[in-house]
């Protein structure tokens, strides 16, 4: 009996010490999961660390926890965690996916959010049903990036406004494939919308906004002559040798090098966005830092009614998932990242337009003159907000994929053949 | 040696206490009790339950509902299954894109895994160098092979048109992943270069397990080596040549891996198959409905498990080989 009650005493001593001895939780111990895209691009992920250190310190007990993703990996994850219950408490999302906000995965906004710090034409994109659902945070316009030093080479005047003509950039393209160089680097070997920037913004620009949006929403046939004017001229430019040859199968990250470093190619269209990947260290993949860039708008359309229109995408945004158990750290983590200052760090690191409030940027290093000329290529503009896949879904969405974006560009169709085609996808019928 | 049953060798012990002795069926299932049985197989059992059963129902179920919003499931019936056979050109130009992709690589991937045997059977030279080449595709990834050949394939620095120019070919060059004429062969290509190794390390198994006197005694009656093949050798592979085919058949009525990687199921559909539709639909719509896809996915399971049935009760062999 003695020696059983010992032993009680023995075991009863060491486990009093080690509780003693083990980390105690405490009760306000929390920690936010974040899903995040833009794992590749590393002054993004900068930004969206420091944000998470800044609810670390200002919230002793809470961590942050971001798990990088590639962006479609992510979306596939999201679609199998949420109905099983799970996923993170904040997600990386874009405007497009509305599915998540007609589900039921994602928390109205509204009253958790200091939408002083946010554009009004950036929140707007994210309120359905009287609700806000997501707070953007990157804004980027579609611009033509082109080799000044290429085209001084070829003897060819950039216009005054910077934008040419049809004729004249029909002109353009033939002579600098003459020249055997590509005109326009280009690939949709892993993206749904590139190959459609030339032809979305001349539409956008013979169209004007409204029109241009009908036409998106399915309201207006792709044969309407207006468009088949554009698609015809865009065709010229394809049979001129526009594109690579590769075109089908270069993938985006591919397409930037193709562009500044190897072979080398005249133009790039593309979102503004490109400096995410073209200014970082060139044994990342970046530009070199002597390479003359410089930004042209897409070209006029004759008879057009509006070539001051440019698209304006919201990009990069954050939504909190519906069933968090941490709505408001969630709030403080959407917040951190959409003070006036972070929006400054934004621009002054990643050299992208943002829908965070800033007030006066005075730009400095090596890129000030870009992000210079880029505010001077916005001045006199209107602006149709989201991109064709950010307004379209389902089987139009997948239609515009496989003709505007890759079979047409491709030069895989007629101008008949790819309107009706799209037509035939997205034309509602009355 | 005593022709005594197991169970009289077993040695002395305490009474009720049986212990088996060398040479007794220790491994003999029907002797253990349920429980250990359990244990044993339970894990596996398990595995397959969760894993494979659970998941084939659950989409069985999904194929007759519309998920909503909220998780809401709304019965359906058969308006899934319907829309597909009767309002979906993609699904149909996906059907038949897996069907050529199938038929024509099966039956490259067999007969030319047999070629290879053949070859090595026979002892070329470097045969054991070959052996080795052939095969090394087999261990590599779906991700790795279709970077390969997705390089392979380029336009500009592509291998194969770069041996074309240099050959003064150039007018033979194309864009074999871009254009919808040549990118499902180029597809097959790759998945034909991927499996043939493996046909053929089943095929040289199955050639040295041939009874080398019938073999010895065709060669005493002067058959020569095509004779030896067509009437010997062939027949005589028919189970190894049967179970090949519906194997190949099954894995590529159900690629998915490769077209991803290489195509995503382009150009214009050209190289869309069945399962690039069905994780589209899925995961690439606007939608967390998984009710349609689901439809693809049962319509697809049951195809397949037809021509198996199909295939086997055609090809299976009505005669016993005496030899």
């Amino acid at each position: 009996m003695t020696n059983c009650r010992a032993r009680v005493l023995t075991v009863a001593l060491v486990l009093g010490i080690g509780a003693a001895l083990a980390p105690t939780a405490r009760a306000e111990d929390v920690t936010l999961q974040v899903w995040s895209h833009e794992a590749d691009e590393p002054a993004k992920v900068a930004f969206r660390e420091m944000a998470a250190r800044a609810v670390e310190k200002a919230h002793p007990g809470v961590h942050v926890k971001i798990t990088w993703y590639e962006k479609n990996p992510m979306y596939a994850a999201l679609k199998t965690a949420l109905p099983a219950g799970q996923g993170p408490d904040v997600f990386y999302l874009e405007p497009d996916q509305t599915d998540y906000i007609t589900s039921g995965y994602l928390l109205p906004l509204d009253d958790l959010v200091k939408w002083d710090n946010i554009y009004d034409w950036a929140r707007a994109v994210w309120i359905h049903d009287g609700k806000t659902w997501g707070v953007p945070q990157e804004a980027y316009t579609n611009e033509i990036y082109y080799n000044k030093d290429e085209l001084k080479k070829l003897g060819v005047m950039l216009p005054a406004n910077a934008q040419f003509g049809e004729a004249d950039f029909l002109a353009l393209i033939k002579k600098v494939r003459a020249e055997g160089i590509t005109p326009v680097s280009q690939g949709v070997g892993d993206r749904p919308y590139p190959g459609a920037y030339i032809v979305g913004e001349s539409l956008l620009h013979k169209l004007g906004l409204e029109d241009y949006g009908k036409l998106l929403k399915g309201q207006l046939s792709y044969k309407d002559p207006r468009v088949i004017a554009v698609l015809t001229w865009v065709k010229e430019l394809v049979d001129a040798g526009a594109y690579p040859k590769n075109f089908m199968t270069l993938k985006l990250g591919e397409s930037h090098y193709y562009f500044y470093q190897k072979p080398g190619a005249l133009m790039f269209p593309v979102g503004s966005w490109f400096t995410g990947r073209a200014f970082v260290p060139v044994d990342k993949g970046g530009m070199p830092e002597n390479f003359p860039l410089g930004l042209m708008l897409f070209p006029a359309i004759d008879n057009a009614a509006c070539n001051e229109c440019k698209t304006l995408g919201v990009g990069a945004s954050f939504v909190v998932n519906a069933a968090t158990k941490h709505k408001d750290i969630a709030a403080e983590f959407l917040n951190a990242m959409s003070t006036p200052e972070m929006g400054k760090r934004w621009i002054e690191t990643i050299y992208l337009q943002t829908a965070i409030k800033t007030g006066d940027v005075q730009f400095t290093g090596p890129y000030a003159a870009y992000f210079t000329e880029l505010l001077e290529r916005q001045k006199g503009e209107k602006y149709f907000i989201g991109m064709p896949v950010d307004n379209l879904e389902g089987r139009c969405k997948d239609a515009f994929a496989q003709v505007m974006n890759a079979g047409f560009p491709g030069g895989l169709l007629t101008v008949d053949k790819a309107a009706a085609m799209m037509d035939e996808a997205c034309l509602k019928k009355n | 040696m005593s022709e005594a049953s197991p169970r009289a060798e077993e040695s002395a012990a305490p009474s009720g206490l049986r212990v088996p002795s060398f040479g007794a069926s220790v491994a003999d299932a029907r002797r253990a009790p349920p429980s250990v049985i359990l244990a044993l197989v339970g894990p596996a059992l398990f595995m397959y339950l969760a894993f494979t059963l659970y998941p084939v129902l659950r989409t069985f179920w999904n194929s007759v509902h519309t998920i909503k919003p909220h998780g809401v499931e709304e019965w359906v019936g058969l308006k899934n299954f319907a829309e597909l056979l009767t309002q979906d050109p993609v699904f149909w130009i996906a059907v038949e894109n897996t069907v050529i992709f199938t038929i024509v690589a099966t039956v490259f991937d067999v007969l030319g895994g047999l070629l290879l045997a053949l070859c090595l059977f026979v002892k070329v030279p470097l045969a054991r160098f070959l052996r080795v080449v052939w095969f090394t595709p087999v261990l590599m990834s779906y991700v790795v092979v279709g970077v390969i050949w997705v390089w392979i394939f380029d336009f500009d620095w592509g291998t194969l048109n770069t041996l074309l120019r240099w050959l003064g070919l150039e007018s033979l060059t194309q864009s074999w992943l871009g254009d919808p004429r040549w990118a499902l062969w180029a597809v097959m290509t790759a998945h034909i270069w991927k499996w043939l190794g493996f046909n053929m390390i089943i095929f040289l198994a199955a050639l040295y397990a041939l009874p080398a006197e019938v073999l010895g005694a065709a060669e005493l009656d002067n058959c020569g080596w095509l004779a030896k093949l067509v009437y010997i050798i062939i027949p005589m592979l028919r189970p190894t040549i049967v179970n090949l085919l519906v194997l190949s058949f099954i894995g590529k009525m159900m690629v998915f891996d490769l077209i991803w990687i290489m195509t995503g199921g382009g150009p214009l559909w050209s190289t869309e198959t069945v399962s690039t539709y069905v994780y589209k639909r899925a995961f690439d719509w606007n939608t967390f409905d998984l009710g349609y896809p689901s439809a693809i996915a049962v319509v697809w399971c049951v195809i397949i498990l037809l021509f198996v049935v199909l295939m086997n009760r055609l090809l299976r062999q009505r005669d016993r080989l005496e030899f």
